[in-house]
């Protein structure tokens, strides 16, 4: 990893060198809400980009996993058919203002989505064709990224950016941001700028508010299996899988194929879809794997706290709070995990 | 700055050596309906021959893996390879005309194109299994991914010892391939049918198919050190067969079955066919008894 | 016209001859049919309209399947329902009206002699408690919303003609919402019953910042306890609720518990 330091305006130029791409970045959303919300969208001005925002209501993943997706078109003619498919990725994007959480987001989603047997080419075709800028956060109180190990990024990205009040700190981890970065006035970072930059490093950590004891999370979960705190989070639970839509590392989805209306063609498309839904683990012929609200919903942290863990050392989990802050009922990740280890610590 | 590139991620060369898996994601084998045989009211056996012949050739199989079947605009979904994995790409599926894709495939006709990409999943370790008995275990639908293992075994019927299948359904009408039963008898192996229910064509037992079982390991004498078993059947029925065979001190790790799940995938990505937090695709469908304890929901 | 000759994957597919019918509606659900004049022939390329009053003057008594919509308000419709009934092989009820009642059945909640006296004074008129096609005839197929979406019912007609099982989505509205990226209405300070309510419409009106009113009915277990409680901390009266839960009846089993 190479740093330099920018000044505070240098970072338009940055921006304007970039924007000769397609950039996406954080923008205020619903200028009447009550407090006020942010969500990525396509930016057109250096002005719109909101590089302060606390949080955005979804994440990226609409970028490289859209919600619904057109896997590939049929042409049919009589009993004979040809197959069409398109990746859907057309041209490079710049992402302008990433967290940390959302970059880990996307490294946890390389690894079974392009990183594990049969790599999805849609997926992969479009986080190829990501250019990365990422930024500094200030924790929020549903933030737990830091108990998930997803405060700071590593990899995953082009360019990362702290705000040091003047200046930037800029981490640089590819040739094309390091070509960028050649072209502004920049400086080797100092003594001074080190310091600066780990003390902003160090105040983020005093933020956290939220927590999340991942300790011998799997075991817990497999030894909570029949625990009543799942029946109580699964009343409370509408299984309508916003938790899962806002999820910057859900990939689960469904496949759904429809004949044109003039019937000389067919299309195959994607829906993610959220195991939170009643249908999800339902078979041909109508059985229901999974019938309950509430064995669905554990299901979900099982996949998240236990599976991918033996899978991938890590949880599929970020630590961003979105879904907790997205439930209308209220159900968010510390505070599910915390009631299942206090049945577990109530039992001893 | 200028434009970024644009990285085509299926162009150019190969990166980590993904580009043809990536390109393989999607891919159809292009196959045709040769010829379909009804087995019962319910049940039809689809010959499928993938229609490239060098593609057929390459298509390799191990018995208790499935491929994905395509009818274009209608679904995609996955069926256990019942035919003997020395055929390669000329496939012999047994579906069940339970949804919208196997309703739609029951009407078209003999030559109509399908979709099969695969195969996908575990298979039977047919090839640990030599020099030792094996019981084959099916109840109702559980016998059609137990015809390629079946295959597997009689075709190199010399490296096994004792063979035993043992087949149970709800009634006679839907007992499934009862044309090939005198052909497998040949091979020296012991074949027990049961039914629940007879009905006036019936002379064989009647019961549940554990009381054959029963039978056949006391038959059997010590199953405890050379014996493997394959179960395969609705949830309930091998849960019953696998306590009695634990019981009777077989190894839980000799006793295999393949679990059903409904895939949309069938490469480890939608998360549909999930026990627990297990990928049926990729771990499953057959695993051993070992396994199906150590897992949640299972059975 | 004869039916043109066509096949699917080798299986024939026949043209089916299709009515379309009202009750007591606004027959804005009929409108929707012919609202979308880029994929209206392809629509008459899979069926033959025989019976359109609203889109034609012939009118055809030979059909196999028949859309109606609205719902049953006259003693009279019982019997053109129960005619129509007869003919088609499947009949389909399209709009909310024709599935639950609809904004008609709002009478419901009031004795039937005020309404009368209310609406049309001492002038004499046949009106009876509003009932949805399903309360006097076997209706083989819903399709919901006030009104039908166009898109859905396209692909319902389609899989009907192509004998494909037809499946409503098991998921609320909130799903397809997040699909379009809204902000949540009640971050909006608005109420919505888009969490209990059965999808299929794209979440059109969340899309527009209108709260949603459940005219598509409930979604398969729909946790509606949990969407009383929801109301009243998002300080939303049981009253404003309610109204939305009853305006289209599709709710009208879950009123009485929400009552309690």
């Amino acid at each position: 990893m190479l740093f330099r330091v920018i000044a505070r305006n240098e970072l338009e130029n940055l921006y304007d060198m970039l924007a000769v791409n397609h950039v996406v970045g954080p923008v205020s959303r619903g200028d009447d809400t009550p407090t006020p919300m942010f969500d990525f969208d396509f930016v057109y001005d250096f002005k719109e980009l909101r590089l302060d925002f606390p949080s955005t209501i979804h994440s990226l993943k609409r970028y490289v996993l859209p919600p619904k997706e057109r896997f590939c078109t049929f042409t049919i003619q009589d009993n004979d058919w040809q197959k069409d498919v398109d990746l859907n990725a057309h041209k490079p994007i710049v992402y302008f203002g990433v967290h940390a959480c959302d970059i880990n987001a996307l490294n946890k989603l390389d690894k079974v989505l392009s990183g594990s047997v049969y790599p999805d080419p849609y997926y992969a075709a479009k986080r190829k064709n990501m250019f990365v800028v990422g930024i500094n956060c200030n924790p929020q109180p549903y933030c737990f990224c830091h108990s998930m190990g997803t405060d700071s990024a590593l990899h995953g990205f082009d360019m990362f950016l702290t705000d040091l009040g003047d200046d930037y700190f800029v981490e640089i981890h590819s040739a094309q941001a390091f070509d960028c970065i050649n072209k502004l006035n920049s400086r080797e970072p100092d003594e001074q700028d080190h310091i600066r930059f780990l003390e902003i490093t160090d105040k983020k950590l005093k933020k956290f508010t939220s927590h999340v004891d991942n300790t011998d999370l799997t075991k817990i979960l497999d030894l909570e299996f029949q625990s009543e705190s799942w029946k109580e989070w699964g009343k409370k639970c509408f299984s309508c899988g916003t938790c899962a839509a806002v999820c910057p590392t859900c990939y689960c989805y469904g496949i759904t194929e429809n004949v044109d209306m003039d019937l000389q063609g067919a299309s195959k498309i994607k829906q993610l879809y959220s195991c939170n839904l009643l249908d999800f683990a339902e078979v041909a012929g109508g059985h229901n794997f999974r019938p309950d609200s509430y064995t669905r919903l554990k299901y979900r942290y099982y996949h998240k706290h236990r599976g991918f863990v033996e899978a991938f050392e890590e949880p599929l989990c970020v630590g961003c709070g979105r879904c907790g802050e997205a439930c209308l009922a209220g159900i968010t990740v510390p505070e599910v995990i915390a009631s299942v280890r206090d049945k577990e610590n109530n039992n001893e | 700055m200028n434009k970024l590139p644009f990285i085509d991620v299926l162009a150019g060369k190969e990166e980590h050596g993904r580009k043809s898996d990536l390109a393989s994601f999607e891919y159809t084998y292009q196959a045709e309906i040769t010829n379909v045989y009804s087995l019962t009211n319910t049940e039809k056996l689809y010959q499928i021959q993938i229609i490239d012949p060098k593609e057929r050739q390459r298509f390799c199989f191990k018995p208790g893996q499935f491929v994905m079947l395509e009818l274009p605009g209608i679904g995609e979904a996955p069926f256990s390879i019942s035919s003997s994995p020395l055929r390669h790409g000329d496939l012999e599926l047994c579906i069940r005309g339970a949804g919208n894709m196997t309703n739609f495939l029951s009407l078209v006709p003999r030559g109509t194109k399908v979709g099969i990409s695969g195969p996908f999943g575990t298979s039977f370790p047919v090839e640990q299994m030599y020099d030792q008995n094996i019981m084959l275990i099916g109840g109702g639908l559980g016998l059609v991914p137990l015809r390629a293992p079946i295959f597997s075994v009689l075709e190199q019927r010399s490296r096994y010892g004792n063979i035993d299948i043992i087949y149970g359904s709800r009634n006679p009408s839907e007992l499934l391939f009862t044309y090939q039963y005198d052909t497998w008898r040949q091979f020296d192996i012991d074949l027990s049918i049961i039914v629940d229910e007879g009905d006036e064509t019936w002379n064989g037992p009647v019961g549940l198919i554990t009381s054959i079982l029963e039978e056949r390991i006391a038959a059997a004498g010590d199953i405890s050190q050379n014996t493997f078993a394959i179960v395969c059947g609705p949830p309930i029925m091998f849960k019953y067969v696998c306590d009695m065979l634990v019981k009777s001190k077989m190894p839980i790790q000799k006793i295999f079955v393949s679990l059903e799940r409904r895939m949309h995938c069938g490469r480890g990505k939608c998360c549909r066919c999930n026990i627990g937090s297990t990928y049926t695709c990729l771990e499953g469908p057959v695993f051993d008894y070992w396994s199906v304890l150590n897992l949640k929901e299972a059975i | 016209m004869s039916p043109v000759e066509r096949s699917y994957l080798g299986v024939p597919i026949n043209k089916p001859k299709v009515a379309f019918f009202e009750m007591s509606s606004c027959e804005g659900c009929q409108l929707q049919m012919l609202n979308n004049e880029a994929s209206l022939l392809d629509f008459l390329s899979l069926v033959e309209v025989v019976n359109f009053r609203e889109a034609m003057t012939e009118k055809g008594h030979d059909y196999q399947i028949a859309f109606v919509e609205g719902s049953i308000t006259r003693s009279d419709e019982i019997d053109r329902l129960k005619k129509i009934r007869k003919q088609a092989d499947t009949l389909v009820a399209i709009g909310s009206c024709a599935c639950f009642g609809g904004v008609n059945q709002l009478k419901n909640r009031f004795e039937l002699d005020w309404v009368k006296k209310e609406v049309y004074g001492d002038y004499p008129i046949d009106t009876r408690k509003v009932e949805p096609l399903s309360a006097h005839v076997t209706v083989d197929l819903e399709i919901y919303g006030c009104p039908i979406k166009k898109e859905e019912v396209e692909r319902i007609v389609t899989n009907l003609v192509l004998g494909k099982s037809i499946e409503h989505p098991k998921y609320p509205i909130c799903v397809e919402c997040k699909e379009n990226h809204n902000v949540c209405l009640y971050d909006l300070g608005e109420p919505c019953l888009g969490p209990v309510t059965r999808a299929g419409c794209d979440s059109w009106c969340p899309s527009n910042r209108l709260g949603c009113w459940g005219c598509r009915g409930p979604v398969d277990e729909a946790n509606v306890t949990q969407l009383k409680e929801i109301m009243a901390q998002h300080n939303f009266t049981m009253e404003q609720m309610l109204d939305r839960m009853e305006c289209f009846g599709g709710f009208s089993e879950y009123i009485t518990e929400m009552k309690k």
